[in-house]
């Protein structure tokens, strides 16, 4: 099965909490599937007997927690497709391993536990791969408070295609906060319509996009969202 | 090395993320056999590329099990694009791997254009294609020198390095800098070229050419390099699918994949070239695919040279340094002399990316060393490595 | 050679030679330092030494000078007598398989009937000192690269004995001089011509004995960082190094005196025809050195006991039957 179609379908059926379809143009991925812990191993295997290989596995750091993201291609045809975790537990963070599945995703996920110190349980080796093991530092990749921000605000993800009810990520509804600077005049006007935008990660051109950008939660204030919004427009 | 602690228990524990010792390593908390013996190549060492740490448990001169040890060079530049602006981002590009300095400009440029719908005017996309090509066969060529002696022959690296210091004038004409090219920038690249830029390549292509088959009589050809690599590092089309590994030694075991043919970029589908393919999955088959490549990456200067129109090197009203990429989520593929590179951007449209994951195609690669290594002899796991094209700054990053 | 045979004049003959073998090799080694790293710079297209001296000419006495300087790493944990005696037995033992050489019609220094046999024998000892290095050094590397040593040198010896033997068959005597006298001034006299095979087998056990690439697996850099002499820096270094060149010098003088004529000449018999074939025989060992890739330690095996063994073997029967029923 080669469509995205079928890999919607395939991954709702393994128990996705939601499917996103950005738009490959811009962000080079044809579907993104959200998968509690539970089933990432069961959507990974179907991967590999349908052909996919893991290509890397990324981490980031959220207010909601962990986004761990495994993107997957064919090497025979073209199908750029994510699987997305969300660890909300910072403080024990742990997902399963793919290591058995696919024996490369050891590495990466021993790259993550460097980064964020997620734990991926049944990795066979989980011990430093790039950080000097004999002195270990805290997670470096951890994002400070001040700059930290939140998916559901950021809205990176979309609109999902087809999403579970409860799915936490779903983008947060457009607040109207009075004191966080020029935001709605400099923003693009089309801000609350956003599902006739394509589903896609949020581009600003499109200007499907909650009020509350991180631009307010930054610390770079003032006059900095009128400069965005005149970037972006780019 | 001298200590025989490995012979002691160092208080193994179970949880993740112990200090094993010297060991780095869960794999290595006991011996596989009987009169073994415990063996690190590296991190200086001769011939692994880099700062690269290779346990190898030998039973005489067979290599029991393998594992590569990272981070000797680890320079955190994931973590320096979050700190970094976008635009200033850009010279790492050129230090992550500084013998494929090109590719990674372009993922990265490209990662960022894709999410803000730069477009790119024709003129950059030929100089982007020249420039990678160009940096393509400059790679290989290392590669090659540093392959060929590690089985033992002095001589071809030096040859390799005259014909890339060839190269290395052409785009330190353009590029400005001989190894660590930072010279795509967002819309375009950073300088165009000028006629004797074009020139330079129109010499260079036919000599690069003879030479190669000097290259292929003497040394693709010679009895004791076929006998060396023939048959040796089995890595088939499921263990690369099982690790993630792309690249030539994809091509190597049969599987037609290159991203400029699978995920077309830049203006890749206007030129006539072909991938090659080996179906032998073995040393010789990844030394093979190469070599072709060189001459592939020829063809495709060739075409770019003669049909590359006016036009400006970068687009007009191009991201200034202060530029902030939109907020979104970005990954984009090139095919890299290694593999497919990847960056994946994810920006909430703050001065720096929020978070910015380079896939480095030598990282995949590296991982399945362990198994293609095992029950091999020293010599052929060193060969193997070297077939690999490891080049440990991408690894670590 | 009973004790009381020994006379004074051969006594003082003896030590002469051995001040003038001492000299032969320390020039041979400058010499030869030079001329492989010019052959090398001139194969691999570059200049080479050419800064030091006049063309480069003083550079291997100024390495000599800073080798001598260097400071002496002893690591822990070694074998001390052992680590010290390695070098020194690798390079002293050289200077008496010098002895029974026939440099010049009047110029060898222990006429012995059995010279070869003499030269043979005691070659082992590098292979011995090559072991000793690597076990006393309490280095991995070390150890992987002596029992490579040994197992090569061993194995190669064999196919070498062969081959000389093939020439002792065909002249009648083990006598060095007597050697050399039974070939002719010219070319086609020369033992090159009747025994090619053997000249062959004995080019390739020549490298393969001297541990020169493509056989230098004991000290293969690209595997074993330095193999047997990892850990030995300054004048230890200098001592193998030393060794190396001078067994090499002494494989090539055999092959001169076996195969090419030895002091013969077209047009003048001298001790300088000998010199001149002899490094002759070694640039072209320097030639292959920056030629070949290395071959894998199997594979050189293979080579030894699957090919030259039987070459060798057969080589000496056929000249076995041809001497019984011609003679000569």
């Amino acid at each position: 099965m080669s469509t995205p179609e079928a890999w919607r379908d395939a991954f709702k059926e393994a128990g996705a909490l939601a499917v996103t379809r950005p738009d490959p143009a811009k962000s080079g991925l044809a579907l993104s599937a959200h998968m509690p812990a539970g089933s990432l191993v069961a959507a990974a295997e179907k991967l590999k007997a349908g052909g996919f290989s893991l290509l890397f596995i990324t981490t980031a750091d959220f207010t909601e927690g962990f986004l761990v993201t495994y993107v997957f291609d064919s090497f025979t045809e073209h199908l750029r497709m994510a699987l997305r975790v969300l660890v909300k537990d910072k403080s024990c963070p742990e997902v399963p391993s793919l290591a058995h599945v696919y024996q490369g995703a050891e590495w990466h996920e021993r790259e993550s536990y460097d980064f964020y110190g997620v734990i991926f349980t049944g990795n066979p080796n989980l011990v430093p791969i790039l950080l000097p093991g004999d002195d270990p530092i805290p997670p470096p990749h951890r994002k400070g408070p001040d700059v930290i921000a939140s998916i559901r605000k950021l809205g990176f993800l979309g609109e999902a295609e087809w999403a579970s009810d409860g799915w936490e990520l779903a983008p947060a509804p457009p607040e109207t906060k009075p004191a966080a600077g020029a935001k709605p005049a400099a923003e693009k006007p089309a801000a609350g319509a956003k599902p006739e935008a394509k589903p896609e990660t949020e581009k600003p051109a499109a200007g499907a996009k909650p009020e509350a950008k991180p631009e307010a939660e930054k610390t770079a204030a003032g006059a900095k969202p009128a400069e965005a919004g005149k970037e972006e427009g780019k | 090395m001298s200590n025989f602690s490995f012979l002691n228990p160092f208080g193994v524990l179970d949880e993740p993320g112990t200090y094993m010792g010297d060991f780095y390593s869960h794999n290595f908390s006991k011996k596989a056999k009987e009169g073994t013996v415990i063996l690190n190549l590296g991190p200086q060492h001769p011939s692994t590329h880099g700062v690269l740490r290779v346990l190898v448990e030998l039973y005489g001169e067979y290599v029991m099990r393998s594992e590569p040890v990272l981070g000797y060079l680890h320079r955190s530049h994931e973590k320096m694009a979050e700190h970094k602006t976008a635009y200033g981002f850009l010279p790492n590009m050129g230090r992550v791997d500084y013998l494929n300095a090109i590719g990674w400009n372009w993922a990265y440029a490209a990662s960022c254009e894709q999410l803000a719908g730069i477009q790119v005017p024709e003129r950059a996309e030929y100089l982007r294609v020249i420039s990678a090509e160009l940096n393509r066969i400059s790679s290989h060529l290392v590669w090659w020198g540093a392959f060929v002696l590690d089985l033992g022959a002095f001589t071809p690296i030096l040859y390799a390095f005259d014909d890339r210091e060839d190269l290395c004038d052409i785009l330190q004409r353009v590029t400005g800098s001989r190894l660590t090219m930072n010279y795509f920038r967002f819309g375009g690249v950073g300088a165009d070229g000028d006629e004797r830029f074009f020139r330079l390549i129109r010499e260079f292509i036919p000599r690069m050419r003879e030479r190669l088959k000097m290259y292929r009589a003497l040394v693709t050809d010679n009895v004791i390099l076929r006998r060396r690599l023939e048959g040796i590092g089995s890595m088939d089309a499921d263990m690369c699918l099982r690790y993630g590994a792309t690249g030539p030694i994809l091509r190597a075991a049969g599987v037609r994949r290159d991203v400029r043919k699978a995920i077309p970029y830049g203006i890749y589908d206007r030129f006539d070239y072909e991938i090659p393919v080996a179906d032998r999955c073995d040393n010789f088959g990844r030394y093979w695919v190469r070599v072709e490549e060189i001459e592939q990456s020829l063809r495709i200067v060739e075409q770019a040279v003669a049909q590359i129109p006016e036009g400006k090197h970068i687009v007009d009203k191009a991201p200034k340094p202060a530029w902030k990429i939109p907020a979104g989520e970005s990954v984009f593929s090139v095919e890299g002399a290694r593999g497919e590179i990847s960056v994946h951007v994810i920006s909430d449209g703050g001065k720096s990316p929020y978070r910015v994951k380079l896939r480095a195609p030598g990282f995949s690669n590296l991982a399945l060393f362990a198994e293609a290594a095992e029950g091999t002899l020293l010599a052929d796991a060193i060969a193997t490595l070297g077939s690999l094209d490891l080049v440990i700054p991408e690894i670590d990053r | 050679m009973e004790l009381s045979n020994i006379s004074i004049s051969g006594l003082i003959i003896l030590v002469i030679a051995c001040l003038l073998v001492i000299a032969l090799m320390v020039v041979n080694a400058i010499v030869m330092v030079y001329a492989e790293r010019k052959g090398a710079g001139f194969i691999q297209r570059r200049p080479g030494p050419y800064e030091v001296g006049p063309w480069g000419t003083l550079q291997p006495v100024v390495d000599s000078m800073k080798l001598l300087g260097k400071q002496i790493f002893v690591p822990s944990n070694v074998d001390f007598f052992l680590f010290f005696a390695a070098p020194v037995l690798a390079f002293f033992p050289v200077l008496l398989l010098f002895l029974p050489i026939p440099f010049g019609p009047f110029l060898t220094a222990l006429k012995v009937p059995d010279g070869i046999v003499l030269i043979l024998a005691f070659a082992g000892f590098g292979l011995l000192a090559n072991l000793l290095a690597g076990y006393a050094s309490n280095n991995k590397y070390g150890v992987l690269g002596a029992g490579r040593a040994v197992s090569q040198g061993v194995a190669y010896e064999i196919p070498m004995i062969l081959a000389l033997l093939a020439v002792v068959f065909q002249t009648g005597s083990m006598n060095l001089s007597e050697i050399v006298e039974a070939q002719g001034r010219w070319p086609w006299s020369w033992n090159i011509l009747c025994q090619p095979l053997a000249f062959f087998i004995y080019l390739v056990t020549l490298v393969a004995e001297t541990n020169r690439a493509p056989f230098d697996l004991p000290e293969g850099e690209s595997e074993l960082t330095a193999g047997f002499h990892t850990e030995y820096s300054g004048m230890g270094f200098a001592l193998f190094f030393l060794a190396e060149y001078a067994n090499m010098l002494l494989v090539s003088f055999v092959c001169a005196t076996f195969f090419l004529g030895g002091y013969k000449g077209p047009v003048l018999d001298g001790f300088w025809w000998t010199f001149i074939k002899a490094y002759l025989v070694m640039m072209f060992i320097v030639w292959i050195r920056w030629t070949f890739p290395r071959v894998r330690f199997d594979q050189l095996l293979n080579i030894n006991w699957k090919w030259l063994l039987p070459l060798s073997i057969l080589n000496l029967w056929i000249t076995a039957v041809v001497v019984n029923f011609i003679g000569k």
